[in-house]
């Protein structure tokens, strides 16, 4: 059975090593300017608040061509945003083209009828192409993921030094950056093939499945950072002033006031899941004291007749002055590990109850 | 003797209508058993059925005294070639018998590599671009090579032209000649059977309507003409499957317990072709429907 697995699996699999080994020259013959870029750029010996705009100047150059003996400085952000979009999209792509033909070619080419009616039970079939091929799925995500990661290991630090530049602005928690690094690859690429595979065995023919995986895949991958991550672990919550929360006041329709915070003090690197305004008794506040009204710039923008946009920083003392405060909900930077963890192991969980769905129903309905 | 296939009861329904109810039958082992009904009548539902691909939803099935594909070693017993002989397109004949090889501990890598020398298939060749003859004995093959003790074809030479087809039936009966195994072959191609089958078993509407060894259905079996008379005069011991009437003259399908001795009559053979077809036609009469089932059946 590993034999036939390999056998039809083979071209797919000499696929996906080539797209590996292209992967990996391309970020391997740019790691060791990137890394020189890094170790020239003053970070290694800075200190304190130094670090922030240090990182920043080294983030910028990199995003907007500061020169460079092997590539412009340009290339870099295209690199960076490819790679981390072939790591978001690796698993879908094996979901759609390895799980959903999986059991729906047999089912259309009429070939489960040759192999399971060989002395070899579907059980047995469906656990070694699931066990092989889904761990080969599974290898070659993380694979793309780690090689990323070293790569990008000179702008993570930067990032994680307070540098801030364009598309290199995603800390740890980022949308993309969170899903594509650490161990959350392993259960994606698990999740994306286990629902491929399902999806042929219930629609039975390949081409619809493959559309219905990538189209959930999407959604899934879609909801989980604006719904599910921040409920898999208890998130923490504090009310700092604004100052302090790095906020600043911006105005839109409804709620008329916003305050967006972008730092909680005292927990660097935390992930901001919320921010709101609340006055000093703790209650939501969402409208703009009656007496900062005149420091609403018209310069603002306009949304339906409302001035919106960010505010100025006087009308930021204004509100402050006011006793208005900003309560954050947030994850802190140690909660990483046990995020990852956490949304790994759903996926996981995810992946084995599609799986078990698949035995059931080879062996409980009809073919 | 031990059926190899014996269902009691069994019923088939896919989503509302029923491919097959209440179908009760034995299938004695060490034959070449012809299953033959007009299409429709729940030929390939039953050997899905007795291959385990379908779970029924009535009844119960034996094959060779187990539940059908409940295991390995159930699996190794039965061979299958399905309707229109599926085959990796992509895989070269080789890797065919290699994933035979691989996938049956009772494989007869000898026998299968014989086969595919004397059938002159080309190992490198992608089985897709085999013809229909040689895909179907090359499915074959991989069916015989397992050394099963029941070999089960489904239409195997439904979609061939005849000469493949006769190649075809020759070298079934070879290889059952050289091993000892029982086959049951479906097919609506009732001339085939004639050539190959030594046990016929008539399935129309689920139901079996005769069933026997080839040799005795014949012994069995009449062609009368005579005058003209009503068949429900006849002696006992003369069962009227099919008769037509001219105005002078009756010509009457019997099956007779023994000989016909009447001098009225002029007694002939019948061929296995029109006693099949004359019990189609009486399981179809009291309907007076589906005469193009009739038609499907003869061409």
């Amino acid at each position: 059975m590993i034999w036939l697995t390999w056998r039809q699996f083979r071209a797919q699999a000499i696929t996906a090593a080539a797209a590996l080994a292209v992967f990996a020259i391309v970020l391997a013959t740019t790691a060791s300017d990137l890394s020189g870029r890094y170790n020239s750029s003053g970070l290694l010996t800075c200190h304190g608040d130094a670090c922030s705009g240090l990182a920043s100047t080294f983030l910028s150059n990199l995003a907007s061509g500061g020169g460079g003996f092997l590539i412009a400085g340009s290339a870099y952000a295209i690199l960076y945003f490819v790679s981390v979009l072939v790591i978001l999209i690796a698993p879908a792509i094996t979901g759609v083209f390895w799980g959903a033909p999986l059991i729906a070619r047999e089912l259309e080419a009429g070939t489960f009828r040759l192999t399971w009616n060989q002395s070899i039970t579907r059980t047995r079939w469906l656990t070694v192409k699931l066990a092989l091929i889904g761990a080969a799925a599974m290898a070659v995500t993380e694979a793309f993921s780690l090689l990323q990661a070293w790569w990008a290991a000179p702008i993570g630090k930067a990032v994680g030094l307070g540098g801030s530049s364009s598309i290199f602005s995603e800390g740890r928690f980022g949308w993309f950056v969170f899903p594509t690094h650490g161990i959350t690859p392993l259960g994606y690429a698990a999740f994306g093939f286990a629902l491929g595979v399902t999806a042929g065995l219930v629609i039975r023919r390949a081409i619809p499945a493959m559309a219905v995986t990538l189209a959930i895949f999407a959604a899934v991958q879609f909801i989980t950072p604006l719904w599910i991550r921040p409920q898999l672990f208890p998130t923490s919550h504090t009310v700092t002033t604004i100052t302090a929360a790095g906020a600043s006041v911006s105005l839109r329709a409804n709620p008329r006031l916003m305050l967006t915070a972008s730092a909680v003090p005292g927990q660097p690197g935390a992930w901001i899941i919320s921010s709101e305004g609340v006055n000093a008794a703790g209650q939501p506040v969402s409208t703009i004291p009656a007496s900062c009204e005149p420091l609403v710039s018209d310069s603002l923008g306009s949304h339906r007749g409302f001035p919106s946009g960010p505010g100025s920083a006087a009308l930021n003392n204004c509100v402050a002055s006011h006793g208005i405060r900003v309560a954050e909900s947030y994850q802190p930077a140690s909660h990483y590990w046990p995020l990852q963890w956490s949304e790994t192991g759903m996926f996981l969980a995810l992946a084995l109850a599609l799986a078990c769905y698949c035995f059931w129903r080879l062996n409980r309905r009809r073919s | 003797m031990t059926a190899v296939i014996a269902t009691e009861g069994l019923g088939m329904r896919y989503s509302k209508r029923w491919a097959l109810a209440g179908c009760t039958l034995s299938i004695p082992a060490g034959h070449v058993v012809g299953l033959v009904g007009p299409n429709g009548a729940g030929k390939t539902t039953l050997l899905n059925l007795a291959t385990g691909e379908l779970v029924p939803t009535t009844g119960t099935i034996e094959v060779l005294g187990g539940r059908p594909a409940a295991g390995p070693a159930q699996l190794a017993r039965v061979g299958y070639l399905a309707q229109d002989a599926p085959l990796y397109a992509g895989l070269p004949v080789a890797d065919h018998l290699r994933l035979g090889a691989h996938l049956n501990p009772g494989w007869d890598a000898d026998l299968a590599r014989r086969r595919v020398e004397r059938l002159g298939l080309d190992p490198k060749q992608k089985a897709g671009t085999l013809s229909g003859g040689q895909r179907a004995q090359l499915a074959l093959t991989l069916a015989v090579a397992k050394r099963p003790e029941l070999l089960i074809l489904d239409e195997p030479v439904a979609s061939l032209d005849p000469l493949a087809r006769r190649e075809f039936l020759q070298d079934l009966m070879e290889s059952v000649a050289e091993q000892d195994v029982s086959v049951v072959l479906s097919s609506h191609l009732i001339s085939d059977l004639e050539r190959a089958c030594d046990y016929v078993i008539v399935l129309v509407d689920s139901r079996v309507r005769v069933a026997g060894p080839a040799d005795d259905l014949l012994a069995a079996h009449h062609l009368l003409s005579g005058p003209r008379r009503d068949p429900a005069s006849l002696p006992a011991g003369l069962q009227v499957i099919a008769a037509s009437h001219t105005d002078v003259q009756s010509t009457l399908l019997v099956r007779a317990s023994g000989p016909v001795l009447d001098p009225a009559w002029t007694v002939s053979e019948v061929s296995l072709e029109d006693l099949v077809l004359a019990y189609m036609r009486q399981a179809a009469r009291p309907a007076a429907r589906d005469d193009h089932r009739h038609l499907e059946v003869r061409k």
